[in-house]
């Protein structure tokens, strides 16, 4: 079933190291943004998406400071916590409260500030994603280390190598160049990814995301506007590495995209543009063969062919991805989403010409939650 | 040496104890000991570790294939490894299985 709820307004800070700026100021700037582009409505309820600001900032009751210090009045408003799916469940449970009949138009925010803190700290902090009751968390898991050992296991069964994953992160430093509000926009090279520090074998500093501060934000309505939200769906998933039934699928990305496809009556043939969840260049790589553009473990041919490029037949992360337009936990989901419209719009970095259909899946976890939107320009 | 348990219904049988099958949705999950000997799956080795463990970096985590089971379980190791290594459980530390090659 189709949502009937458009995208009015999408307001997005630059991502990158904000010293000087607090988690509230960026959350209440990208809000302001989108409140300002949906032509200033009356807003019925708000949604935050964020992973850490009680655990690295000491804040929590977002959803009440967004409404308190923008003015919106005695409206209901919560906090959405998904890992790094936050922002992608807050505008799911924002849609859902539209179609519910609940509100007539509702603000979703997302935001995260990690740069103020030291990157084992952060590293510790974010693995609160992780079944902590589990001897896997005891052994010493990350999450970059999760997809270090699905990408040897990638090496293995396929013809792939550390190469392809280097392709993947040159094409999104390639798209961020271009984007304005990406956190690196430094020109880089195959040979520089492959030979970058090790983080965790044989994923490299390029091959994973950053650390970022920033904030997304999106007004969505009842109300017609040129963005359908044609589907929105949501799963969870395995918890556990060891517990995964295929090491090689994160079945999450594949059942969350399923439903998608369902509920808008689409394919992936259907899809012009699409933002995915690169956390890391391995997770890009098994989520375009989850959602169907590729077929399994053959998702390397086609980085190889450049099929993913801008330029290419299924343009992947024309923004930059989490990789080089960054990743603020809890904001990802709703840059995603504000990359997406900038697309239907016609006025995006990257643009891909004639944009309709576009598909935007944000991951939390390893694969404990996936969320998908699919929109439409109408 | 100490022994592994798997859990298994309908066919599946993983280390994660559930309290339901997901499959039949039943709690008839039955329970059982098996060799704590495998081989490596696959595996990463660490250099950026979380605080907690800051201490062992760098250090291997990998994923054992148990034999007589189509069970894995994540280990943590210190040797240099690769797919296909034989490993058997060393000790059981912090709640993490730290396994050595056999
Ligand atoms: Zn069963």
């Amino acid at each position: 079933m189709t949502t009937n709820t458009y995208i009015h307004g999408i307001g997005m800070t630059k991502f990158g190291t904000h010293v000087d700026r607090t988690l509230k100021e960026l959350l209440l700037d990208a809000s302001r943004q989108a409140l300002e582009d949906a032509g200033r409505p009356k807003v019925d309820a708000v949604f935050v998406g964020n992973f850490l600001a009680g655990s690295m900032s000491n804040q929590e009751i977002l959803g009440a400071i967004v409404a308190n210090d923008l003015g919106l009045g005695f409206v209901p408003t919560a906090k959405v916590e998904g890992a790094c799916a936050s922002g992608g469940i807050a505008l799911r449970q924002a849609v859902l409260a539209v179609m519910s009949g609940e509100h007539d138009t509702v603000l979703v925010a997302g935001v995260e500030k990690m740069k103020h803190a030291k990157t084992a700290e952060v590293t510790q902090a974010i693995n609160a994603a992780m079944d902590t009751d589990s001897s896997e968390k005891s052994a010493g898991l990350t999450f970059p280390g999760f997809f270090g050992v699905l990408a040897n296991r990638y090496f293995h069964e396929t013809g792939a190598s550390k190469k392809h994953l280097a392709m993947v992160a040159l094409k999104n430093r390639e798209n961020a160049m271009n984007n304005s509000l990406a956190q690196f926009t430094k020109e880089t090279s195959l040979d520089e990814i492959m030979n970058a520090r090790m983080i965790t074998d044989p994923l490299g500093l390029f091959d994973c995301s950053p650390m970022t501060d920033g904030a997304a934000a999106l007004v969505i309505s009842r109300k017609p506007s040129g963005i359908h939200i044609k589907a929105s769906s949501l799963v969870s998933g395995p918890t556990q590495m060891q517990d995964a039934a295929d090491l090689l699928s994160i079945p999450a990305i594949g059942e969350s995209g399923r439903h998608a496809y369902e509920k808008a009556g689409l394919g992936p043939e259907d899809i012009d543009v699409v933002e995915i969840h690169d956390c890391f260049s391995m997770t890009e790589m098994i989520a375009i063969e989850e959602l169907g553009f590729f077929p399994r473990l053959e998702g390397w041919k086609a980085v190889e062919k450049g099929l993913t490029k801008a330029s290419g037949e299924k343009p992947v992360n024309t923004s930059g991805g989490l990789l080089s337009r960054g990743h603020p936990i809890g904001a990802t989901g709703l840059a995603q989403i504000y990359q997406l419209v900038r697309q239907l719009r016609g006025d995006a970095a990257n643009q891909v010409e004639g944009a309709r259909i576009a598909l935007a899946q944000n991951l939390g976890g390893t694969g404990s939650y996936s969320a998908v939107h699919i929109l439409e320009r109408v | 040496m100490k022994k592994l348990k798997v859990y298994f219904c309908c066919g599946h049988e993983t280390v994660v104890k559930r309290v339901y099958c997901p499959t039949c949705g039943t709690d008839g999950i039955s329970e059982r000991e098996v060799e704590d000997k495998g081989r490596i799956y696959s595996f990463t080795k660490i250099h950026v570790p979380p605080s907690e463990f800051a201490h062992l970096a760098p250090y291997y985590v990998a994923l054992v294939q148990l034999d007589g089971t189509n069970a894995k379980v994540t280990a943590r190791m210190t040797e240099d490894i690769a797919i296909g290594d034989k490993v058997e459980l060393f000790n059981v530390e912090d709640g993490a299985y730290v396994y050595k090659k056999a």
